[in-house]
């Protein structure tokens, strides 16, 4: 115990984080007094050494506060108070929307026991059971009671590592409504719980992003965070998945993994180099955008370019054109596509809308008018007309020659064609 | 004219055979013996400018009907050069025709040939600015 302790000292005074998230390290952890702090010593301690600020304090204290003065104090809040049912004045269901506001990420445990944030979860489209039910499964065969339950781990979600070991959980489920915010990330297994409270339609983690970058992720129970079951074997000589699952989750909450940005867009015209104020219809425009992704390791954004189905709208009140914008194969990060603008003229948007569950919300619109050809803007010689230029050049023509045999063919003319000769 | 259509009358059917009538057929060469032989060659030059307007007025006419108006404003250019022309051309061969002598006596033939000759210049000038 000593040791680690040692050599966490020795660790955080080398300070050079080796994950940190992309909005900011100072966490706050809320823990209620009835839960040992030492019990969670690897989830917080792998939390120091990727580099955040932990403070610590208990529901019902003042200080320090999660929002002051309607600024938020702190980056990322871990709410490990699951059966605390008074807070302090500074924590309640609005202060927490307040917070998510102002870009700060949740981490929120439940329990059966009723509370303040029971009232909160339905607001994130969570049906939560009725108060003392927790999650139930007599499957697998185990000597643990019937609430502690492994969980296997899907590995469909972008959020976890692949191939982890069932999770040790014990607390409540939920059952997700349908809100395309929600992400889905530990689901009870096909044979847990019982009546209508049963199967892998129930979430035991979720998260759910919010409008305007910052993530919530509830979790069932805090037990899944503890020492003892990221040391429980799930088999014989099996460890659970705990420890990386919750690194995981944590990574996901704080924004390390899965966040991307959009670093600038740009339009042109086909051959030229730079913007111009409005286009004409039927022009041939080119659209470029740079995304990065943030980089954990490196605490930098990085340009991204592993998005396959990123779409562009040019949109006047409905988009007149919808198209894939792809990868530029030979620069890492930049989308490019050119099109022909429409045949109408009026005010429109480049709108790039990408939502994936998990994944950071790109949105951007950018207006631009398109104007009808100006009178000299129109094609010339056109093919079609050759026999009016004919007409129109032979009657010239024949003018001139007229003229001319006119002016050279009358005698009696012959004196005053000085005078008149016009060209 | 008159008096010399009988006279043609028996060698015209003897000597061709023709779906026309004899008797248009005559009308038509008569018509285009007499004005042979009567207009001078100034004018005649002017005929022929003027039957070479109208050709080609037909045949723009022709194509915008049939094959397609675009592009509407050079067909309007094309027509309206040949017509104005004709037109100008049309009014300079009665000014300047010594039949009419009467009717145009202060437009002396210099004069019609210079009014022709400048409303030709601002036609074409308005027609290919037109033309596209």
């Amino acid at each position: 115990m000593f040791v680690r302790w040692a050599l966490l000292l020795v660790l955080g005074l080398v300070s050079w984080a080796t994950a940190k998230s992309s909005t900011g390290d100072s966490v706050l952890v809320i823990l209620e007094p009835n839960l040992d702090k030492d019990n969670f010593s690897i989830f917080f301690d792998g939390l120091r050494e990727k580099g955040y600020d932990l403070t610590f304090r208990s529901p019902k204290d003042t200080h320090p506060p999660v929002l002051e003065h309607e600024h938020a104090q702190f980056s990322h809040v871990i709410l490990f108070a699951p059966e605390t049912k008074i807070f302090a004045s500074d924590i309640t269901p609005q202060s927490l929307v307040t917070l998510l506001s102002k870009n700060t990420n949740l981490l929120i445990a439940l329990s059966p026991k009723q509370t303040p944030l029971t009232s909160l979860a339905p607001e994130f489209s969570l049906v939560l059971p009725p108060p003392g039910t927790p999650l139930i499964s007599h499957f697998p065969e185990r000597d643990t009671p019937a609430t502690v339950i492994p969980v296997n781990v899907s590995s469909s979600s972008p959020i976890l590592t692949q191939g982890l070991a069932p999770v040790w959980f014990s607390g409540i489920p939920f059952s997700l409504q349908n809100n395309p915010l929600l992400v889905p990330i530990l689901n009870a297994a096909d044979k847990g719980g019982e009546g209508l409270w049963a199967g892998s339609q129930l979430g035991l983690v979720t998260g759910f992003h919010a409008l305007g970058g910052p993530r919530v992720t509830w979790v069932g129970g805090v037990d899944i965070f503890s020492d003892e079951y990221i040391q429980k074997e799930v088999a014989k000589g099996v460890e659970s998945g705990n420890e990386q699952f919750i690194a995981d989750v944590a990574a996901w909450t704080f924004q390390e993994s899965l966040a991307l940005r959009i670093d600038s867009v740009s339009h042109r015209r086909l051959n030229e180099t730079e913007p111009r104020e409005t286009y004409t219809t039927n022009d041939q425009l080119v659209f470029s955008t740079h995304i990065s992704k943030y980089n954990p390791e490196t605490a930098a954004w990085e340009p991204y370019s592993g998005i396959d189905d990123l779409q562009l709208e040019f949109t006047m009140l409905d988009p007149h054109i919808r198209t894939s914008l792809p990868p530029v194969p030979g620069t890492p990060g930049e989308y490019s596509v050119t099109f022909r603008a429409p045949d109408r003229h009026g005010v429109f948007k480049f709108v790039i809308n990408h939502k994936r569950k998990g994944w950071t919300h790109l949105q951007s619109s950018t207006v631009v008018p398109v104007v009808p050809p100006r009178h000299d803007e129109y094609p010339r010689f056109l093919s079609a007309a050759w026999p009016y230029y004919v007409g129109a050049i032979s009657t010239s023509l024949g003018f001139f020659l007229f003229s001319a045999l006119w002016l050279a063919g009358d005698d009696r003319e012959s004196k005053k064609t000085k005078g008149s000769k016009t060209e | 004219m008159g008096p010399k259509a009988p006279a043609k009358q028996p060698q015209q059917v003897a000597s061709q055979s023709i779906p026309a009538t004899p008797a248009s057929q005559n009308a038509l060469d008569s018509l285009w013996k007499a004005y042979n032989d009567t207009t001078s060659s100034r004018l005649k030059t002017v005929d022929a400018f003027l039957v070479f307007l109208m050709l080609s007025g037909v045949i723009q006419f022709l194509y915008c009907v049939l094959v397609t108006n675009f592009p509407f404003n050079a067909f309007l250019a094309g027509f309206a050069s040949t017509v104005g022309q004709f037109v100008l051309t049309a009014s300079l061969r009665s000014q300047v025709n010594p039949a009419n002598r009467a009717e145009f006596k202060e437009v002396s033939p210099e004069r019609a040939f210079a009014d022709f000759a400048m409303g030709s210049i601002v036609l074409h000038f308005f027609v290919f600015n037109f033309l596209g």
